[in-house]
């Protein structure tokens, strides 16, 4: 019993916090409930549950706003660009980590610096410099244009964990003859993999996410928009067509949702990491 | 014998010093290179130019007009005044309001239960949902459901126009940016609080510190690099806030909530004032390396060392 009592403002405090994280995704909950409801319903009967469980309006935004294409494109960049990522930015990091001269160190400077410049500051050269080289409005556009953000964020935090990783074994494999892109692959690469998800887990969720850059670099253009810019350019404008708007912001967050489930330990270190790092 | 290891020795240090040359440095570094260049160093560099350019985005009709740009920003041109001026305020409410509630959340969830463990995961999954969705979850509520809920209860919160209104906009858009981000604040707080030693706290309370002293005297203090990290995180999303106006507000109502950032779009791909508009991200840039470097100075000597 005094155990209880010395507890018992842990517990209330605890409990107080956990409704309250309750009614913090509250607003999603309702968004759920409401996307099931006819359109009456939801203007008169906002808080209530729905009365039947009908997936006609997401049948019917499914079809009518070619959400499949959408999904898609998106899951296409997503792949691309973490790929493009996690391809090239250890490459870079490792021989940077590596490479003591001045060369090494201009190199460090062109690749990591741009990390603490805003998007918004370029953005408006970028396009026009993706246009002047004809990559304006297209899949590889866009796809170099996100890669070459993640980049400098990836290289960074990269950068820093090469330094941690002892030499001896790479050393080793190259004097036992294995050739520098074989050491690279076959020794460094597995040490970095704790790194590379994070920057992994990062970049899949700021490129799903991304809608500035694909409305720079594609406009309203529907055979290549992602989900995020299709959703904006469908129901962001004044008269809103809830109906269908509801149902497809369930089923654009769908993903978002499964994606946090699965990799919440990851994804929870990962921010950290970002933020402590950066 | 020990000649002999000697010799190897020598050939394996020559071997070793060739594994990092120039121009492996160049063959694993040039893609990363190029990619890096097109998208972020070249443009960079090409608005140093044509900040002091009449320029309608065609590259050919750029026209030179030397400071004429950063003379109408600075002198001629409230709007980008009024907006720096929302940013900043933005700036100021969402800070405070969102470091204090997630220090308190972090508080309340840092202890492994399985209890907080989902506390955790509700206040952390809006943040990883896109802006947009996000936007338009809010946009759904506070004017459909919010009127919905003011027709029945009469409660004038509920009443207000949310998005139509100049005043009430701006908390909109301090409220739904609180809401997304906390969780991602509360994590660096917890990581920082996970970190504090247990022998000190419980030191702290041998010696008959209540709660509320060990969080002034030592919790705090300790969480000093964590604060730091999260100042620095919340400034350059006030500064940088955009998606959330693009989506939710366009700027509006009456231009109440137009950030810098949504100006300087604002000005490039509707005004089409390219060389104005690249001028505003210079002063933009600039503005926000200084506040990034102050704010820095400030935090980083109120750390602690163990």
């Amino acid at each position: 019993m005094n155990h209880f009592k010395k507890k018992f403002p842990q517990i209330l405090i605890t409990s107080i916090v956990f409704v309250c994280a309750l009614c913090w995704v509250y607003p999603i909950l309702l968004i759920v409930f409401n996307s099931f409801k006819s359109y009456k319903d939801m203007m008169t009967d906002f808080l209530r549950l729905p009365n039947i469980i009908s997936f006609k309006s997401y049948i019917e935004t499914w079809k009518l706003f070619d959400l499949p294409h959408m999904l898609l494109n998106t899951l296409f960049y997503t792949i691309i660009v973490t790929l493009g990522v996690v391809i090239f930015a250890p490459m870079a990091a490792y021989k940077l980590a590596r490479t003591n001269s001045k060369l090494s160190k201009f190199i460090g400077v062109i690749l990591i610096l741009p990390a603490m410049v805003p998007f918004q500051s370029y953005m408006i050269t970028m396009t026009r410099f993706m246009a002047n080289i004809g990559l304006s409005g297209t899949r590889l556009g866009y796809c170099i244009s996100m890669i070459g953000m993640g980049m400098t964020f990836a290289v960074f935090m990269i950068n820093g964990f090469v330094k941690t990783v002892p030499l001896e074994l790479e050393e080793s494999a190259y004097i036992d003859g294995a050739s520098k892109f074989q050491t690279y692959w076959k020794i460094v690469f597995p040490l970095l993999v704790p790194i590379i998800t994070t920057v992994t887990v990062l970049q899949v969720l700021n490129t799903w996410n991304d809608v500035t850059v694909n409305l720079l670099m594609m406009g309203a253009n529907q055979e290549t928009m992602n989900i995020s810019n299709a959703l904006m350019s469908r129901f962001s404008s004044q008269a809103s067509d809830w109906v269908h708007a509801l149902p497809g912001i369930v089923m654009a967050t769908i993903p978002n949702i499964i994606f946090f489930a699965t990799m919440q330990k990851y994804i929870v270190e990962g921010v950290t990491a970002g933020a402590v790092k950066g | 014998m020990k000649e002999q290891s000697t010799q190897a020795f020598k050939k394996h240090s020559k071997q070793l010093k060739t594994m990092h040359g120039t121009s492996d440095l160049l063959a694993f570094t040039l893609p990363a290179l190029i990619l890096v260049s097109i998208v972020m160093v070249i443009p960079f560099c090409m608005n140093l130019y044509y900040g002091f350019t009449e320029w309608n985005g065609v590259s050919s009709n750029a026209k030179f007009v030397g400071f004429n740009n950063y003379k109408k920003i600075l002198f001629h041109d409230p709007t980008f005044w009024r907006d720096m001026w929302f940013s900043i305020k933005f700036g100021l409410f969402y800070v405070v309001i969102v470091n204090i509630l997630s220090m308190a959340a972090a508080l309340a969830l840092y202890r492994q239960n399985k209890i907080t463990t989902l506390g955790r995961a509700f206040l952390f999954v809006p943040f990883v949902i896109s802006m947009v969705a996000i936007s338009l979850i809010w946009k759904f509520i506070l004017t459909s459901g919010f009127q919905n809920i003011y027709e029945k209860t009469g409660w004038a919160l509920f009443g207000l126009s949310w998005l139509g209104d100049p005043k009430v906009a701006f908390y909109a858009v301090v409220l739904i940016s609180v809401w997304q981000n906390i969780g991602f604040y509360m994590v660096i707080y917890i990581a920082g609080l996970i970190n504090i030693p247990t022998d000190i706290l419980e030191a702290a309370k041998i010696d008959g510190a209540g709660a509320w002293t060990t969080f002034w005297k030592i919790k705090l203090p300790l969480l000093m690099q964590s604060v730091t990290i999260c100042l620095f995180c919340s400034i350059s999303f006030a500064l940088k806030l955009f998606d959330i106006i693009l989506v939710l507000t366009k700027g509006g109502p009456a231009n109440a909530t137009c950030s810098v950032a949504y100006n300087i779009y604002r000005e490039a791909f509707m005004n089409y004032h390219y060389g104005l508009a690249t001028a505003k991200s210079i002063i933009f840039f600039l503005l926000c390396i200084i506040i990034t470097i102050v704010q820095m100075r400030i935090t980083k000597k109120r750390e602690v060392q163990l």
